[in-house]
């Protein structure tokens, strides 16, 4: 009886989140004249249908990066760092990537390896130049970070439309990387193998914060800065260290993106689709509690993809596809956070 | 006015706070309302003054049900309540400041000061309390900023009074002059509610005690019925712990020497300080809050800088050596903040156990922690220093005071270092745990490890202490023997200034 109970409450919130949703979704077809069930169905599709899960591959696809993000944002904010500047790390790592691809001779796989590793080298340098802001200048870190995204995105704009622009294909944009270095796909669909650095990057994340001294550590700066400090943590060389992980990791995503799927550096392509912000919201949604994190990614690549989805199938015009995808994400996000800030921080403060 | 209040209950979710609760306040009467820390009398009286609904029972005044919705209500009908923290406007008057919220409107809508200042003048003068009006707040110390809260409460014609713990930031001189106007105001006719654990002070002033345990009311009577014994048997329910005796012994080797240390303050400097202390010795700081005893602790324990002088531990200077160095060199510290510096509250116990910890090996294998072995490191301090919790995985914030500040004291000395630095270590935790920790730290000194205690809480001091150092204005201004012989002359070395608070007429 008090299991069923039990069970109940956790269960009633959501369906409750799910009947407004849908209630709110509804009204909204209802004013553009669309046909609901297609629009669902246009929706579900889209998000992981197709045929042969073409659909499917495609919100992977897009989960590889936005969770890659996430979870290189996830390990700085847990240290209580807030590095909002994976743009600019994101950036700097697919640039990185293309030019070494480029400019490197070599065997293919030799000069893939290096290219990742400029990459992650790229992201960790340009994390470390908010933390040296910080630690040094007094900088604050959200604000820090959060500028360096500027310059970097201008310098790659420059290099991508002057030193190194690809002329003859008439768009700003570098040229392909050889080919031998282009990711392969999975046999019989269009997924490429990024997702798999996703996968390992997740993999690490998950281990360093759940079982490492050092996530350890971190994460107790995290919480409080000043208990850190009173039990004698090294707190700035927490705070680089972290930083260049989180920062390495968003230039491994800069790399998935170039070798998996653009195969060059397009101006804006890392940019425009706003990887890094969606990533920090996925981050945010779950309250950084470190499973749900790469969960939290996919469902915000599949709300992306199935509201595309929908406005190819039921005509809903994509605007009104962008109004259906914040409501699904604000009520989600209301349930979510709440139901784990209860669970995992509980009461704080004392007699 | 008479106040009763009828079978109240507070719930917290699950914890029954107060669990109905009968007691009345009389007119012209001081009521003292004692019991540990957790007890239940601070949510009582809050919810007397509004701030907490009661779940159950009601409250009168005259014989007339009330029902407040807010403390708004409750002043109106003339409570008035003086908080542990004050609630003081800073870069305000001291006039402004009791005035505030309830300022005399002349014509045209403006501030009347001038009728306002000779009310509070008034008012300062029947009960013997002075404070200059027109110094801004920041400038006044703890003592004289709690006759500001008074007089606020007093401004608004309070008939019954609501202190809690007041005497806790006190010098024994400050205590004494807010005792002097407490029997004022029962001269006059008011009731007041007097919350403290400190039994001396009930034995001194109440005329009447309520003693509180776990939510319920255990007690009340006319003090002239009770005995001190039963009022202490009464908030631990049982014996109080026998008073501690001291192994005499010979102090050893010089373990930490600090030689013309000072640190930078706004304002003064603090320093130059320098002593030095041995092993098996405790040695207090003494001294009202905010004498340079922080910075003294924070630049001893790396988390500032000094400005000069040199400091030694076990014969290696550490001064510009950072907290981990200066650890790991022999050094633990309790500190007085448990919430923010002690604890990392949303960590759990196990996390919180484990920080800080030299011995890396123990807890871990390459960068990988051994879970294990954390959660068994910290069953050891949940069983050794009797911490009542959940368990390793519970969260550090569901903790009560004592339990935190047990784990925090627990994890310090498992170290075992041959010094340890403890700033108010037992600052608002109840007596169970009080006893605990002083017993813990004598162990300690006994063991031949050297104890810098540093403390506002006099009692503290003098009963632990081998030798105590008192500080007054950023520097030492004497060292006395410890024990119950020098209570007089630590008091007067700590207070020079405490004369402006209560006494004077203004």
């Amino acid at each position: 009886m008090a299991a069923a109970n039990g069970i109940g409450r956790a269960v009633l919130p959501w369906a409750l989140t799910l009947l407004w949703i849908g209630a709110i979704v509804f009204a909204l077809l209802l004013f553009v004249g669309a046909p609901f069930g297609e629009a669902i169905s246009g929706f579900l599709q889209g998000a992981f249908g197709g045929r042969r899960h073409a659909y499917l591959m495609a919100t992977l696809s897009r989960s590889a990066l936005i969770v890659g993000m996430a979870v290189s944002v996830m390990l700085s904010f847990r240290a209580g760092l807030f590095n909002i500047g994976g743009e600019g790390q994101l950036v700097a790592g697919g640039l990185a990537a293309a030019l070494a691809a480029i400019l490197l001779p070599g065997p293919p796989l030799l000069v893939l390896v290096a290219a990742i590793f400029a990459a992650m080298l790229a992201g960790a340098a340009w994390a470390l130049l908010a933390g040296v802001l910080q630690l040094y200048m007094g900088v604050p870190l959200l604000v820090g970070s959060l500028l360096l995204n500027y310059p970097i995105r201008y310098i790659a704009s420059y290099m991508v439309a002057h030193p190194f622009r690809d002329v003859p294909s008439g768009m700003v944009q570098s040229h392909l990387v050889p080919q031998g270095t282009w990711l392969a796909s999975f046999p019989g669909t269009r997924l490429d193998v990024g997702i798999l650095f996703t996968l390992a990057a997740t993999a690490f994340a998950l281990v360093y914060s759940y079982s490492t001294v050092h996530g350890y550590h971190t994460r107790l700066n995290g919480l409080s800065k000043e208990f850190a400090r009173t039990v004698g943590l090294p707190v700035r060389k927490l705070t680089l260290q972290t930083l260049a992980i989180s920062g390495a990791i968003a230039g491994l995503v800069g790399a998935i993106a170039v070798f998996g799927i653009h195969h060059r550096y397009i101006d804006g392509m890392l940019v425009q689709p706003l990887y890094a912000w969606t990533g920090i919201i996925a981050v945010l949604l779950v309250g950084m509690v470190p499973w749900a994190v790469p969960l939290s990614g996919f469902f915000f690549a599949a709300v992306q993809t199935g509201a595309a989805g929908m406005e190819r199938t039921a005509g809903v015009p994509k605007e009104i596809a962008l109004v259906i995808q914040a409501v699904i994400i604000l009520f989600v996000a209301s349930r979510v956070s709440g139901a784990l800030s209860s669970k995992d921080g509980g009461r704080g403060g004392d007699a | 006015m008479r106040v009763a209040l009828n079978d109240v209950s507070v719930r917290f979710g699950q914890v029954l706070a107060v669990d109905r609760v009968s007691l009345a306040i009389e007119p012209g009467e001081i009521h003292a309302l004692v019991g540990e820390n957790g007890a239940g009398k601070s949510t009582l009286m809050n919810m007397l003054f509004g701030l907490v609904i009661p779940t159950g029972g009601t409250i009168t005044i005259d014989g007339v049900p009330r029902r407040w919705a807010s403390p708004q209500d409750a002043i109106g009908a003339g409570l008035g309540m003086v908080h542990q923290h004050f609630m003081l406007q800073e870069s305000m008057s001291v006039l402004e400041n009791i005035v505030l919220c309830a300022e005399p409107v002349g014509r045209f809508g403006f501030v009347d000061f001038a009728e306002a200042r000779a009310r509070v003048g008034a008012i300062a003068r029947t009960h013997g309390i002075g404070v200059d009006l027109d110094r801004p707040l920041g400038r006044l110390s703890v003592g004289e900023r709690q006759a500001v809260e008074i007089l606020k409460v007093l401004y608004r014609e309070a008939d019954l009074l609501i202190l809690d713990e007041p005497t806790a930031v006190l010098t024994p001189q400050e205590k004494s002059r807010l005792f002097d106007a407490l029997r004022s105001f029962r001269a006059a006719g008011k009731a007041i509610v007097l919350i403290t654990h400190k039994l001396d002070e009930v034995m001194e002033i109440a005329d009447r005690v309520s003693v509180m345990r776990a939510g319920r009311l255990v007690a009340s009577s006319p003090l002239a019925d009770t005995t001190r014994e039963e009022i202490g048997r009464g908030i631990v329910g049982g014996d109080l712990p026998a008073p501690r005796t001291r192994k005499a012994q010979e102090p050893g080797d010089v373990i930490l020497s600090v030689d013309a240390l000072t640190v930078a303050r706004r304002g003064r400097d603090v320093g130059p300080i320098s002593f030095k202390l041995r092993a098996g010795e405790i040695v207090g700081i003494a001294g009202v809050s905010g004498n340079g005893q922080a910075e003294l602790v924070r630049a001893l324990t790396g988390l500032e800088p000094l400005r000069s002088g040199s400091v030694r531990l076990c014969g290696e200077r550490i001064d510009s050596l950072d907290v981990e160095r200066r650890r790991r060199l022999g050094m633990s510290y309790i500190p007085e903040d448990r919430q923010r510096m002690g604890l990392a509250l949303g960590a759990s116990v196990s996390e919180n156990a484990n920080a800080g910890r030299d011995d890396r090996a123990a807890y871990a294998a390459g960068p990988f922690l051994k879970h294990r072995a954390l959660a068994r490191f910290a069953r050891s301090l949940i069983d050794n220093y009797r911490i009542r919790v959940a368990g390793p995985r519970a969260a550090a914030a569901t903790m009560s005071g004592g339990n935190k500040q047990k784990l925090v004291v627990g994890r310090e000395l498992t170290r075992g270092t041959p010094l340890v630095i403890a700033e108010n270590p037992t600052w608002g935790v109840d007596i169970g745990a009080i006893d605990f920790i002083h017993g813990e730290l004598m162990r300690m000194r006994d063991a031949g490890h050297a104890i810098l205690l540093i403390s506002t809480e006099l009692d503290e001091v003098i009963a632990l202490s081998d030798r105590i150092l008192v500080m007054y204005a950023g520097e030492i201004s004497g060292e006395v023997a410890g024990g119950e012989a020098s209570r007089d002359r630590v008091g007067a070395l700590m207070t020079a200034r405490a004369s402006d608070a209560f006494g004077e007429v203004a």
